[in-house]
């Protein structure tokens, strides 16, 4: 690493956000095949009985990979200070053209309450997922399963609102951010604009 | 053809449950092992196996010893039915051109959906774990002829045809009132009740489940609405803001 690069992501972080993002894909594609009835993406999985099955471990996958980001983003992520509302106050400065935004930790306020969102919806789809699923044997399980599949929904909706907003965050609204996902690297002097408090925090 | 129809008359059923034994028969179901419950009623419940039966209901009477109602239950072919709305295997429920509601086993994904949907509880799952239950003996009825259950039925309790007739059959012999006349934009297995459905063993407003209601008609459409909106309102943003650029001057902070 040269002197003006800061390291952002590890290789296991990186790795762990593509199989994160990799499994949401299959699911929200496989999902809105159910939603909607879409032959096309029925068969482009083999049919619709083996897109069930991809669609039930594809959300494994991501329920595991979701959990093992909880040892790095969660306490951070939780961690509101007043410069996070003054952030959220001015929307991230996203609606002006030269904001002078307050200074952030490793994840900007934004990026905290995306996290804590994906983490309450993931655990939420999770659940009832599995509900669904197995159908557990238990009294009223018509009930568990109807308000399950209500949740799930739900939960589905918000995210293809959400994830697209994300991906637009982290690549044509903010240049140089997916690089965190790809190399792991940002310069210092990049960082040092976005996260404040981190740079500093780490000596640079 | 229009939409046919089952009119079933409770009160002209002698239980004998030869539509039962018919439709195991024409539909090749094997026999369902029961025990002695203390009722005359058997099998207890609709199985894989058991696409129709007779529900016994013994009520306290002044002429008789007792009031026994012999009541044929089956799949109801809604006209809008909760199973076919919220199935999420294309062609696994259909609706045949007689107002039948159909199943193709090798579509069905097996996740019980339609279960928790039914307003009636009918759908049952086989060995495989595909849908069975009663389709109104589509290919019968599509070659002109009755289903099984109608046509062997000795008194007339059951009895199939154009659900208009049916209805106006129902009107002539007295009947104000139809059983699945207009819930769930009508049944396609209607009952002839003189009492309250109540006493029959039925609910007296089937409904689908709400929050499947609100699924089909909010959050369906909201994920694509959703979806495109995220994306055209990102795009609106990138032209309308363009990429974030941070003043500088933020280095002593």
């Amino acid at each position: 690493m040269s002197n003006n690069m800061i390291k952002k992501a590890g290789g296991f972080e990186i790795l762990n956000h593509w199989v994160l993002a990799i499994s949401f894909f299959i699911l929200a594609i496989s999902g809105f095949g159910f939603l909607f009835h879409l032959e096309q993406v029925g068969s482009a999985f083999g049919g619709f009985n083996q897109m069930r099955d991809i669609h039930n471990w594809s959300g494994v996958v991501f329920a595991v990979s979701l959990f093992l980001t909880m040892f790095k983003y969660l306490t951070v992520a939780l961690n509101f200070s007043a410069d996070d509302m003054a952030w959220l106050g001015k929307a991230g400065g996203y609606f002006s053209k030269k904001a002078q935004m307050p200074p952030q930790d490793e994840l900007n306020a934004g990026q905290k309450l995306l996290y804590i969102v994906v983490l309450l919806l993931g655990i939420a789809i999770s659940v009832t997922g599995v509900i669904m699923w197995l159908r557990p044997e238990m009294a009223d399980v018509n009930k568990w399963v109807l308000f399950s599949f209500l949740v799930h929904n739900i939960a589905s909706d918000i995210f293809v609102i959400a994830i697209p907003i994300h991906i637009y965050l982290a690549t044509l609204a903010n240049p140089g951010t997916l690089r965190i996902m790809i190399s792991g690297t940002v310069p210092v002097e990049w960082a040092r604009k976005r996260h404040a408090k981190w740079v500093q925090k780490l000596g640079y | 053809m229009g939409r046919m129809s089952i009119l079933v008359s409770p009160e002209l059923c002698i239980g004998c449950r030869g539509c039962q034994t018919a439709c195991k028969e024409w539909n090749q179901l094997s026999g369902v092992k029961t025990e002695n419950r203390g009722s005359t009623e058997n099998p207890p419940d609709l199985t894989p196996n058991t696409f129709n039966k007779i529900r016994y209901v013994e009520l306290p009477s002044e002429t008789n010893m007792v009031r026994w109602l012999f009541v044929s239950q089956r799949c109801m072919h809604c006209g809008d039915a909760g199973c076919m709305k919220i199935c999420p295997a294309p062609g696994a429920l259909f609706r045949t051109d007689e107002g039948a509601v159909a199943f193709d086993k090798d579509k069905c994904v097996g996740c019980k959906l339609c279960v928790t949907s039914c307003p009636f509880n009918v759908p049952r799952y086989d060995e495989k774990n595909k849908i069975s239950k009663c389709h109104l003996c589509a290919e019968r009825i599509a070659n002109r002829l009755e289903p099984a259950c109608t046509k062997t039925c000795p008194t007339g309790a059951l009895r199939f045809g154009e659900r208009d007739a049916l209805l106006g059959l129902a009107q002539k012999a007295g009947y104000a009132k139809v059983y699945g006349q207009a819930d769930l934009e009508g049944l396609g297995a209607m009952y002839a009740f003189m009492d309250a459905p109540k006493i029959y063993g039925m609910n007296e407003n089937p409904a689908i489940p709400e929050s499947v209601v609100f699924w089909d008609n909010v959050l369906r459409p909201l994920a694509y609405l959703g979806l495109a909106g995220a994306v055209a309102a990102s795009l609106v943003h990138y032209v309308a803001f363009g990429p974030k650029k941070i003043e500088e001057g933020k280095k002593d902070e």
